[in-house]
C-alpha cells in the first residue's frame, strides 16, 4: 500500500502543508499552533486520554480461538517445567 | 505554553478512530492547545526534523539519506535487542553441536518470520499511535488482556534475568567480578533513559547495538569454510545427525532467539513513542528490514564462530557465555575470544535496556499513566520506576550465590516460543480490525505470512510437547 497517498478520511490536508509550517525555516515550538501542526489529531497525549477505540464484540470463533491458545499455553508452559525439571536432573 | 497534564478532566468516553488529520484542524484545536505536554512539544520537534529532510529529499540532495537516518530506529533496535545473550548462546551451540549446515539457512527463516510479524506492528503503531498492550486492553477487554500481559511479563522478567547472565559471564572471561559487571549493566541502563528524550535514548541505544557486529571479526577469525557456507545456504544441508530431541530443542531455541512476544509490544510502543505516522510506514518497513539484515548477519557470524568446536569434537551443551570463549581461545586466539566475550556482553546490556523499556511500556499503557521516553522522570515515575525496578530485580537474582542460573537459561528461549501464538492471534485480530486499522489492514499476503509463521509456531511447539511426553520416541 502506498501510504504517501492513502487518506483515512477527515481533513485531507497532509500534516507537512499546514500554512503555519510549510515555509518555516526554524517552528516556534513555543507556539501551540507549531505544535498541533506537526501532529496527528489522535497523536496528542490529552486526545489519547480522551479517546479509546473500545471493545470490539469478540465472536464466537474469536472467543474459540483465544481459548484454545490459552490451553495450548498452560500445557506448554507444564511440559516445559517437566523439561527443564529433566535437565537439571541430568544436570546434577 | 500549558506543558502538564494534571488538568485532564475530559471523561474517556470518545471512540477513536483512525485518522490522518492534522491536530491543528481538529475540531478540538483549541481544547488541545491548552492541553499539550511536554511528551508532545518534543514529538513535535522530531517531527520538525523528519518534515525538513523529506522537503530536502525532494529537493533531491542528501535529505533522503536523513530521511532514513531519522525513521530508522525501532526495528533496528528490537532485532539488535534480540540478538540478546541466550539468543547469542543459542546460536552458538548450534554452531558447536552442527557446524556448518540445515542450521544457517534455518535461522535466516526465522529472521524472516520475524521480519512479517514486526512489520505488522510499525503499521499498528504508526496508524493507531497507541501501543500493544493499550490495543488489546481496548479491543479484547480486561480478561484477555491481563492473560497477554501475564505472559508478557513472565517471559520479559525471564529473559532480562538471562541478559544479567550474559552479562555476567561475558565480562567474566576478563575477570570482571559479577557485581561489577552487573553493576556497570545498571548504570548503563539508567543513563540511557534519564536522558527525557526518546530520540536520544534510541541513539544511544542504537550505538550500543551496533557493537552486536563484534561477532563479524570473530567468525572470520574462525576461517570458516566459504564454499560449505553457500552450499549449506542453497542445499539446507547437512542434515543435523544426532539426537531428534536435542535438534528440536535447538530449533525452538532458535526461533526463541528471532521471534518472542516482547518484540512485538517494543517495537509497537516504539513506533508510537517515535512519533511515527501513516507515511512513514514505508520508513518503518525499511528500518525493520535493516534490522532483520543486521541481526541475521552476526546470528550468522556467531554460529560460525564455534564451528571449530564442532570440528574438533567439544562438547559444549553446558557452556556459558564465558566458557564458549574460554574454548574458542585456542582456535580463533585471544583477540577472538575477547571479542566473542564482548559480544555477549554487549547483546545482555542492548537487551536488558530494550526488554525494561517493553515491560515500563505495557505497563504504563495498560495503567494509563505516562508512558513515554520523552517525559521527564517527575511527569512519569511509574513507568520509570518499572523500567529500573524490572532491571534492579532481575540483577539481584542473577547476583544471589547458588541461584540456578542454567535452569532460566534453558527455559527462556523455549518459553518464547511457546508464549508466542496467542501473542500472533492477538495481532493478527488487531491488524485485520478495520475498525483500528482503517485501509492499513493486512492484505492476503500479510495475513498469509502471519498465520504460516503461527502454525509453525504452534506445530515446532506441538513438537516440544509430544518429544517431552515421550522422549524416547526422538531419542531424548
Amino acid at each position: 500500500m502506498d501510504s504517501e497517498h492513502v487518506h483515512l478520511g477527515g481533513h485531507q490536508a497532509g500534516l507537512e502543508r499546514d500554512p503555519v509550517i510549510a515555509d518555516a525555516k526554524q517552528p516556534d515550538l513555543e507556539d501551540p499552533h507549531v505544535v498541533l501542526s506537526l501532529l496527528e489529531s489522535d497523536q496528542l497525549v490529552a486526545a489519547k486520554r480522551r479517546t479509546h477505540f473500545g471493545p470490539r464484540r469478540l465472536s464466537f470463533g474469536v472467543r474459540f480461538l483465544l481459548w484454545s491458545l490459552r490451553v495450548y499455553v498452560v500445557v506448554m508452559m507444564l511440559l516445559a517445567l517437566l523439561s527443564v525439571l529433566r535437565a537439571a536432573h541430568l544436570i546434577r | 505554553m500549558e506543558i502538564t497534564d494534571n488538568e485532564l478532566t475530559t471523561p474517556l468516553s470518545e471512540k477513536a478512530q483512525p485518522t490522518t488529520e492534522s491536530a491543528a484542524v481538529s475540531p478540538a484545536a483549541s481544547e488541545l492547545e491548552r492541553l499539550l505536554t511536554h511528551e508532545d512539544v518534543d514529538r513535535a520537534r522530531d517531527r520538525w526534523e523528519v518534515v525538513r529532510a523529506r522537503r530536502k529529499g525532494a529537493a533531491g540532495s542528501f535529505g533522503g539519506v536523513r530521511l532514513l537516518w531519522l525513521l530508522v530506529g525501532p526495528g533496528v533496535l528490537v532485532f539488535l535487542g534480540e540478538n540478546d545473550a541466550p539468543s547469542m548462546l543459542s546460536y552458538a551451540a548450534t554452531g558447536a553441536r552442527f557446524g556448518i549446515g540445515f542450521f544457517l539457512p534455518f535461522v535466516i527463516l526465522t529472521f524472516v518470520m520475524g521480519f512479517v510479524v514486526q512489520e505488522m506492528t510499525v503499521r499498528l503503531g504508526a496508524v493507531t499511535h497507541r501501543g500493544h498492550a493499550e490495543l488489546i486492553f481496548d479491543r479484547f477487554g480486561r480478561f484477555w488482556g491481563l492473560f497477554a500481559m501475564g505472559d508478557l511479563v513472565l517471559g520479559n522478567f525471564l529473559t532480562l534475568v538471562t541478559e544479567f547472565i550474559g552479562v555476567r559471564a561475558g565480562l567474566g572471561f576478563f575477570g570482571i567480578r559479577p557485581s561489577i559487571a552487573v553493576g556497570v549493566t545498571l548504570v548503563i541502563v539508567l543513563g540511557a533513559i534519564t536522558t527525557g528524550r526518546y530520540w536520544t535514548w534510541e541513539r544511544i541505544t542504537m550505538g550500543l547495538a551496533i557493537f552486536n557486529a563484534l561477532f563479524v571479526p570473530a567468525a572470520l577469525l574462525a576461517r570458516p569454510d566459504w564454499h560449505l557456507v553457500g552450499h549449506a545456504m542453497l542445499t539446507w544441508t547437512p542434515l543435523p545427525s544426532g539426537s531428534h530431541y536435542e535438534i528440536l530443542v535447538l530449533i525452538l531455541a532458535d526461533i526463541g532467539a528471532t521471534v518472542t512476544p516482547w518484540m512485538l509490544f517494543f517495537q509497537q510502543s516504539a513506533v508510537v513513542d517515535k512519533g511515527l505516522q501513516p507515511r512513514d510506514i514505508n520508513a518503518g518497513r525499511v528500518d525493520t528490514a535493516l534490522g532483520t539484515l543486521l541481526a541475521s548477519t552476526f546470528a550468522i557470524a556467531t554460529i560460525l564462530a564455534t564451528v571449530p568446536l564442532f570440528h574438533h569434537g567439544i562438547n559444549a551443551s553446558d557452556f556459558q557465555g564465558a566458557q564458549f570463549a574460554e574454548a574458542l581461545e585456542p582456535w580463533i586466539g585471544h583477540l577472538g575470544a575477547s571479542l566473542f566475550a564482548l559480544g555477549i556482553f554487549e547483546a545482555g546490556i542492548v537487551a536488558a535496556i530494550a526488554i525494561s523499556t517493553s515491560s515500563a511500556y505495557a505497563f504504563g499503557e495498560v495503567m494509563h499513566t505516562g508512558h513515554s521516553l520523552n517525559r521527564p522522570v517527575r511527569d512519569a515515575w511509574p513507568f520509570y520506576l518499572t523500567l529500573i525496578g524490572s532491571a534492579c530485580a532481575a540483577a539481584a537474582l542473577v547476583l544471589i550465590p547458588n541461584f540456578p542460573l542454567e535452569f532460566v537459561v534453558l527455559t527462556v528461549n523455549v518459553i518464547a516460543v511457546l508464549a508466542m501464538p496467542p501473542a500472533l492471534a492477538f495481532l493478527m485480530l488487531l491488524v485485520n480490525d478495520r475498525e483500528v486499522m482503517g485501509d492499513y489492514v493486512n492484505g492476503f499476503w500479510g495475513n498469509l505470512a502471519g498465520v504460516t509463521v503461527t502454525i509453525l509456531l504452534i506445530i515446532a511447539g506441538i513438537g516440544f510437547g509430544l518429544a517431552t511426553v515421550f522422549p524416547k520416541w526422538l531419542g531424548g
